[in-house]
């Protein structure tokens, strides 16, 4: 069997593969209690982030170079990303309500890269000799992998909206129970008894403080609800595709001087990365900002998500700038 | 101290400023609410540079956006020539939005991050009240416990540890409190950098035929103080300049063989560019960026050679041509065009009806209206860039320190207290970031402590 039609074969696979992940996923929200459901999400992501591995691999094989030469590529690049950051996040939080949201995500970018993309423009093409060089490796692929990144951090701040959609003050002192910890040592606290949450200066979601009316009762630990771990891993997540986005945009920086002179020069792309790196700049301050603690960061965060997507495919749309070759035109 | 009545009174002169500034102006600056909207309104105003064009021609501006109908009503062409929005970058509103967050950046940093820092670097932060644990979400309390038992389980987490008596301080990840600090004066480097360079630094362009000299002349932006920087002791000789294509014909590279040639035309330098590739020599950079077709060498029957210039052909954007004209009439009555569109040395003859009369290859000859016509050689142009930027080390410093504070500022901080009182064992902690994480790891801990708690311990008196 030779590369290209494992190729194929691959890329239908990890579309396929996604499709019953976000069922399982989103059947698992809707009915808690199935346990398999839960690892078959899990199973299913990792299987797809493998079956892409593959394809890049095949295709680096065939080619020679790092497959990002194109749109085919790069999606899959990107999808793989999602679902690699899907199983980080799903291993921070422990919930799978991640899954019910990235899932759609990665699932609809392979159904776009295999199915819609018309099959001349799937066929890896040769580098332009803007592309030749190392920086390519470094800057491309970090763009991609902060734009994944970065996505599943702003789709988890959606959920997060979503759970959290008008009740954003009674969410917010309450407290799950343990469930681990039913030990008589330390008893539990009960959601009602956590009257106030004060911000702290230094960042972070806020701790939740306990107000105990009575001194004298033991002193347990309040849990996280499922609102706060859904915004925290959002941060998170976010904090992690930052630093990347800021990498790569560095990395093109450095590549565009050495390569014609000028680290920077208001290109369409370059400037998109710099709207995207400030929207995303503007969420981590919102989050240190005394009074915007609730749902306002999430919403810049879930803004990002389209601005990435206008930063990754609107500005080729337009077709113009140092970025344009060899994606659709 | 100031005894002089003069002096004196010039500093209270000088306090009222001062004080604004102070009291006044940093708190404003210092706001993050400011710093966000910042942000924020340099996104929105770069989006603009994406969607309308820039640096185009007026008519270009009158075509597309006509006084009516306006677009969304008010997006005329003099609204976009009168607020500067076909050069966006280039205004001084533009600009002046930068050097304002660069200010916020800067009192963001003294006023806030540095003060901040202090507090979380002492390391004398022991609790001695039990109540004082209560303000924890992750805090519990144990009858059988002592301080001692919670420290090997901090050491297999890796946290530094701080004891006096029965109070325990503990934490780990100070740098992600240093690294938004780094990321802020990495910013301000970066700005710094390219103040500098656009103060100090040139570019250029020249467009020089294969085999030609030049010293850089063509300069199309300099800085207010780059005069030093343009290079007029040495200049630069085009040996050589050829592109290869690949076997389906498109461009694979292009290059240029360039000697750089001192004050008495010695050669001190010599270097073959390519794109990703450029020449350096006394902080002026060469770059490979466009090329074109300078002349063409040809004889008719038996001449001598003639080097006839070869001038670029309106396209209306649809590729690249360069054209000639050579005389096969002595009294220049007729003659033929001859059109290349690359340096594979393919060229295309036309009469003067415009009618293709035929090809002629580099080396090899075609008979044309009577004449035998020879293609000696096609000679490249190369297109250079040239520039100066003396602010570029200092923007590389800053985005090092760019790249390290990002990833510094991902550790999240978190610190541990623990207290023996009365026979209690109190513990209790927070983190900034990893707020997840922490709790899972905290409730590790307790869960440890829960069971060596129950077992029978030498060490602890039984509460």
């Amino acid at each position: 069997m030779d590369l290209v039609h494992l190729q194929g074969i691959l890329d239908n696979v990890s579309f396929a593969v996604l499709f019953v992940t976000m069922l399982m996923y989103w059947v698992g929200v809707a009915f808690p209690n199935l346990p398999f459901l839960a690892v078959g999400g899990t199973t299913g992501m990792a299987i797809a982030n493998l079956c892409m591995a593959a394809l890049l691999g095949a295709r680096w094989l065939e080619a020679g170079y790092f497959p990002l030469s194109n749109l085919y590529e790069s999606l899959f690049f990107l999808a793989w990303g999602v679902t690699a950051i899907h199983l980080l996040a799903e291993n921070m939080s422990k919930s799978r309500l991640v899954g019910a949201v990235t899932a759609p995500v990665a699932m609809g970018i392979t159904a776009f890269a295999a199915l819609s993309l018309p099959d001349d423009m799937q066929q890896s093409a040769p580098l332009v000799p803007a592309l030749k060089s190392n920086w390519l490796m470094m800057h491309v692929s970090v763009m991609m992998l902060s734009y994944a990144t970065l996505m599943v951090g702003s789709v988890l701040a959606i959920a997060f909206l979503f759970v959290t959609r008008g009740q954003a003050i009674e969410l917010r002192g309450s407290s799950v129970g343990t469930g681990a910890y039913r030990d008589k040592t330390y008893k539990l606290r009960r959601a009602g008894e956590a009257a106030a949450e004060p911000i702290y200066p230094d960042g972070g979601t806020a701790t939740a403080v306990m107000q105990t009316t009575a001194v004298a009762q033991t002193l347990s630990p309040q849990r996280l609800t499922l609102a706060d771990t859904l915004d925290n891993i959002s941060y998170r997540i976010i904090g992690l595709g930052f630093p990347l986005l800021t990498i790569g945009i560095i990395a093109g920086a450095v590549w565009a001087n050495e390569a014609w002179g000028s680290y920077w020069s208001w290109d369409p792309k370059e400037t998109w990365a710099l709207i995207t790196w400030l929207v995303f700049a503007a969420y981590l301050h919102a989050r240190i900002t005394k009074g915007w603690q609730g749902r306002r960061p999430a919403i810049l965060a879930a803004l990002g998500f389209v601005v990435v997507w206008v930063c990754y495919l609107g500005v080729n749309l337009l077709g113009k700038g140092l970025h344009s070759y060899g994606w659709f035109l | 101290m100031v005894k002089n009545p003069v002096l004196q009174t010039l500093a209270r002169w000088w306090a009222i400023p001062r004080n604004y500034f102070k009291r006044e102006l940093i708190p404003v600056l210092a706001d993050l609410r400011l710093a966000i909207a910042l942000l924020l309104a340099i996104a929105l105003f770069s989006i603009a540079g994406t969607v309308i064009e820039q640096g185009q021609a007026l008519p270009f501006y009158q075509a597309n956006y006509p006084e009516s109908p306006a677009l969304f009503g008010f997006l005329t062409w003099k609204v976009i020539l009168t607020l500067g929005l076909d050069h966006v970058y280039r205004t001084w509103w533009f600009l002046a939005l930068l050097i304002l967050f660069g200010s916020s950046l800067t009192a963001c940093t003294f006023q806030r991050q540095i003060p901040a820092l202090r507090w979380f670097s002492r390391t004398w932060n022991f609790y001695t009240q039990p109540r004082q644990f209560q303000k924890f979400a992750l805090s519990a309390e144990f009858q059988n416990a002592s301080v001692e038992q919670v420290l090997p389980l901090l050491q297999q987490r890796r946290y530094k540890i701080f004891q006096q008596g029965d109070s325990v301080y503990a934490h780990k990840g100070l740098i992600g409190r240093i690294g938004p600090i780094v990321v802020h004066v990495g910013m301000l480097v970066i700005l710094a950098g390219a103040v500098i360079g656009s103060m100090t630094g040139f570019i250029g362009q020249e467009i020089v035929p294969s085999g030609n000299t030049f010293q850089i002349q063509n300069i199309t932006e300099a800085g207010r103080w780059a005069g030093p920087q343009v290079p007029k002791d040495w200049s630069v000789k085009v040996n050589r300049f050829w592109i290869d294509y690949t076997p389906e014909g498109a461009i694979d590279q292009f290059y240029s063989d360039l000697s750089v040639l001192d004050k008495t035309g010695a050669e001190v330098k010599r270097e073959t560019i390519h794109v990703n590739q450029p020449l350096r020599y006394k902080g002026v950079t060469l770059y490979q960026a466009d090329w074109g077709i300078a002349a063409a060498q040809v004889k008719v029957n038996n001449s001598p050679i003639f080097q006839l210039g070869m001038a670029p052909l309106d396209t209306g954007g649809k590729g690249r041509l360069w054209g000639t004209w050579v005389p096969t009439k002595p009294d220049l009555s007729d003659g033929v065009s001859l059109v290349a569109k690359d340096l594979q040395g393919m060229v295309l003859l036309y009469d003067m009806t415009g009618k293709l009369v035929g090809t002629v290859r580099n080396g090899m000859s075609t008979e044309v209206n009577g004449i035998r016509l020879s293609l000696v050689d096609l000679i490249g142009s190369t297109g250079l860039q040239i520039k100066a930027d003396p602010g570029i080390p200092v923007v590389y410093a800053g985005f090092a320190l760019l790249m390290v504070g990002v990833v510094m500022s991902y550790v999240s901080h978190s610190q541990v207290w623990a207290l023996q009182h009365d026979g209690k064992l109190y513990i209790g902690g927070r983190t900034n970031r990893a707020q997840v994480t922490f709790e899972r790891e905290v409730l590790s801990m307790l869960e440890q402590l829960d069971e060596s708690a129950r077992l029978p311990h030498p060490e602890m008196v039984p509460g």
